[in-house]
């Protein structure tokens, strides 16, 4: 397998080593502060972000054993996006810790908080793995491994009802769209006689006989990425577990799983969409699900009262807007749909995780998740207001922030390929979600205040939330580096 | 394998997989459960997938008699035994499974069957033993002894297969592994230090 320094899952191993050390580092030091772990856990990350911009990535792996593995300009995106999430996770968490110490550790100071702090790192290693998997048998092991992370994390309030609730029904449902996604892997490789995507690409092109069985198995694929993404008729899960979850973990399902789900998306659709002679009826089952995910996700955003919950919604939709720019094929438009997939996330990271940053420290104070704590918001902690609101109106879509880029790229693609249902459904969602994000500006500016004692921001939390904002303006102006990362 | 022996353990491992759901004393659905693996162990061996059928037993059974011990230690029997069914869900459930059978059953329609039975393609052992490729100077093929006297090597076919095409994939599992194990000691655990 030759030099380990240019081997092509580098990068994931460190990752893995890294939560090794840090597993031992908190079971060696018990008397250590916790959130030592989780700041060497963020250094750690930070070399493995900054190394990753400096690797070369190994070529010509397609005839060799790592021919389930892609090392793409397109994986190693998906992987920038995994490690940066997970450290503003780790951020998240630091500040979250008086309320997980309410929940989890009953006495104990800080019991049970370094788990909290090594897991996210073992998700970023799935992640990562997801980013580069091309085999349908890698894609499963991977997409696992994050998955039952994910189930620990979710129900990790233990003393928590909303949380424990929020992981049982994450666990059941998650084991059912598993099932779905395993049972569709192994129509194809019955009707094929492969895991390789690549290959099952070239044996779908010759395929006789019934088409219905390669509906069917496409169908149930479907399912378990829908699931993952969090499309309608799939996402029945995400309002409930959303809220119940520790907000950390709300915020890296928000965002790590949805983009790993969407690398995966991109790449398993690819060769059922090459498929000349069911290139129609794949589209239109994609469609229908598009059109539905951008409408309920939505409309059902409008009436929510409660912050996390709406953001869970908001997650609904713009899972929409990333699938109407898969279901494009595009004419004359520059970039792939896969490209416009990945920078609408690196976009969405920004804004999706400021939001959950600024949720973190108000919750801490607040001790609550509803709209109506975010009042006069602005008299409390200025800063925190500011950040929220380039927050929401980049989630909204409003022109000089990140997210409006996305959007138009998104949109761009749809008149690109004459996708004019879905892109008018797009254009109504997209105005109404102006209407229940703005609603929180308005609360956080118009509205007075409850109490009017000032929120602590610690200096850490501080400076991710001023390079976050400082990111989604200058990304809305100038999103030639991301841009540059993709094409290259 | 006659489609009489296929029959009759199709039908217990459904029945018994129907009952998993349908008894409401949880001991009843363990041990029901555990029929049902039977059932579908014996179709894995009557397809020549030994290793598979054995694994099935071994692990899955024991697997359930460790799910038996939590439900004893776990659960009030008495009170999951009494509670009420709600209708409503039900219904739904049911159609929904009646609809992914009728869509199963109309793919399947579509679909030519097999021209041959297994019965009909015995497993050719000496053409099988003459496909594998050479191994260096000094070290054996068991796999290729074993198919030379007629013997049919799946635990070692297994064996290889993971360890030359999927040594990787193994190691994403041990994390994995390790991850939950991680995982039910944090949120089973009585104090936390």
């Amino acid at each position: 397998m030759g030099n380990f320094l240019e081997a092509p899952y580098l990068l994931e191993a460190v990752v893995v080593v890294l939560g090794l050390a840090l597993l031992m580092l908190e079971a060696f030091l018990p008397k250590a502060d916790k959130r030592l772990v989780a700041y060497i856990a963020l250094f750690g990350l930070a070399g493995v972000l900054v190394a990753s911009f400096n690797m070369k990535a190994p070529e010509n792996l397609e005839h060799s054993f790592w021919s389930f593995y892609a090392t793409d300009n397109l994986a190693f995106f998906y992987k920038n996006i995994a490690v940066l999430a997970t450290m503003l996770v780790i951020v998240m968490a630091i500040e979250y810790t008086p309320v997980l110490e309410k929940y989890v550790s009953q006495g104990s100071k800080q019991g049970g908080l370094g788990e909290f702090f090594c897991l996210p790192v073992f998700v970023c290693a799935g992640l990562m793995w997801m980013a580069s998997a091309k085999e349908f048998i890698t894609i499963f092991v991977s997409l696992e491994t994050v998955t039952i992370s994910f189930y620990v994390l979710v129900a990790y309030m233990r003393r928590n009802v909303g949380s424990l609730e929020a992981g049982v029904k994450y666990l059941i449902l998650g084991a059912l769209s598993t099932g779905f996604f395993v049972y569709g892997v192994t129509w194809v490789f019955g009707l094929t006689g492969e895991t390789h995507l690549e290959k099952i690409g070239i044996a779908l092109q010759g395929l006789e006989g019934s088409d219905s069985a390669v509906l069917f198995a496409f169908t149930l694929i479907l399912v378990g990425l829908g699931f993952k993404v969090a499309a309608v008729p799939f996402h029945v899960w995400v309002p409930d577990v959303y809220q119940g979850a520790p907000t950390p973990v709300t915020a890296f399902l928000s965002v790590g799983s949805k983009a790993a789900g969407f690398i995966v998306a991109t790449r398993i659709l690819q060769p059922f969409l090459e498929m000349e002679r069911l290139h129609s009826s794949f589209t239109t089952i994609l469609v229908i699900v598009t059109g539905a995910t951008i409408l309920f996700g939505n409309f059902a955003a409008i009436p929510q009262t409660n912050f996390k919950r709406l953001l869970a919604y908001s997650s609904i939709s713009h899972a929409g807007f990333l699938l109407l720019a898969l279901t494009c094929t595009p004419d004359q438009f520059q970039l792939t749909p896969g490209q416009v997939v990945a920078f609408y996330l690196a976009t969405y990271l920004l804004m999706t995780m400021l939001c959950f940053l600024v949720l973190t420290i108000v919750r801490r104070s607040t001790e609550s998740d509803e709209i109506a704590a975010f009042s006069g918001l602005h008299r409390r902690s200025p800063f925190l207001a500011f950040a929220l609101l380039i927050g929401v109106i980049s989630l909204a879509g409003v022109p000089l922030t990140a997210g409006f880029l996305g959007k138009f790229f998104v949109f761009t693609l749809a008149i690109d390929s004459g996708r004019w249902i879905l892109l008018a459904f797009a254009v109504v969602g997209a105005a109404s979600g102006f209407y229940y994000y703005l609603k929180v500006a308005r609360a956080m500016y118009w509205e007075e205040p409850t109490e009017l004692a000032a929120i602590e921001i610690s200096p850490l939390a501080r400076l991710a939330l001023l390079l976050l904002i400082i990111a989604t303006i200058v990304f809305g102006v100038y999103p030639a580096p991301i841009l540059g990362l993709l094409t290259n | 394998m006659p489609p009489v022996a296929f029959i009759i353990f199709s039908v217990i491992m459904l029945v018994f997989g129907v009952l998993v759901v349908v008894n409401r004393n949880p001991v009843a659905s363990a041990l029901s459960l555990v029929v049902s693996f039977l059932g579908l162990a014996a179709l894995f061996v009557s397809l020549d997938a030994y290793f598979v059928g054995v694994v099935q037993i071994l692990v899955y059974a024991g697997a359930v008699m460790v799910l038996f011990l939590f439900i004893i230690m776990l659960l009030d029997l008495k009170a999951e035994a009494r509670r009420k069914i709600n209708v409503v869900p039900m219904i739904g459930g049911c159609v929904l499974t009646a609809v992914l059978v009728l869509q199963l059953v109309s793919v399947l329609n579509t679909f030519e069957p097999g021209k041959k039975s297994l019965v009909e393609a015995p497993l050719d052992y000496a053409a099988a033993a003459a496909a594998r490729p050479a191994v260096p100077e000094g070290k054996s093929d068991t796999i290729k002894r074993d198919l030379r006297e007629n013997k049919l090597p799946d635990v070692r076919l297994l064996g290889e297969q993971l360890f030359t095409k999927f040594p990787f994939h193994l190691q994403i599992a041990g994390v994995l592994l390790l991850v939950s194990t991680v995982g039910v000691v944090i949120l089973s655990k009585r104090e936390l230090k």
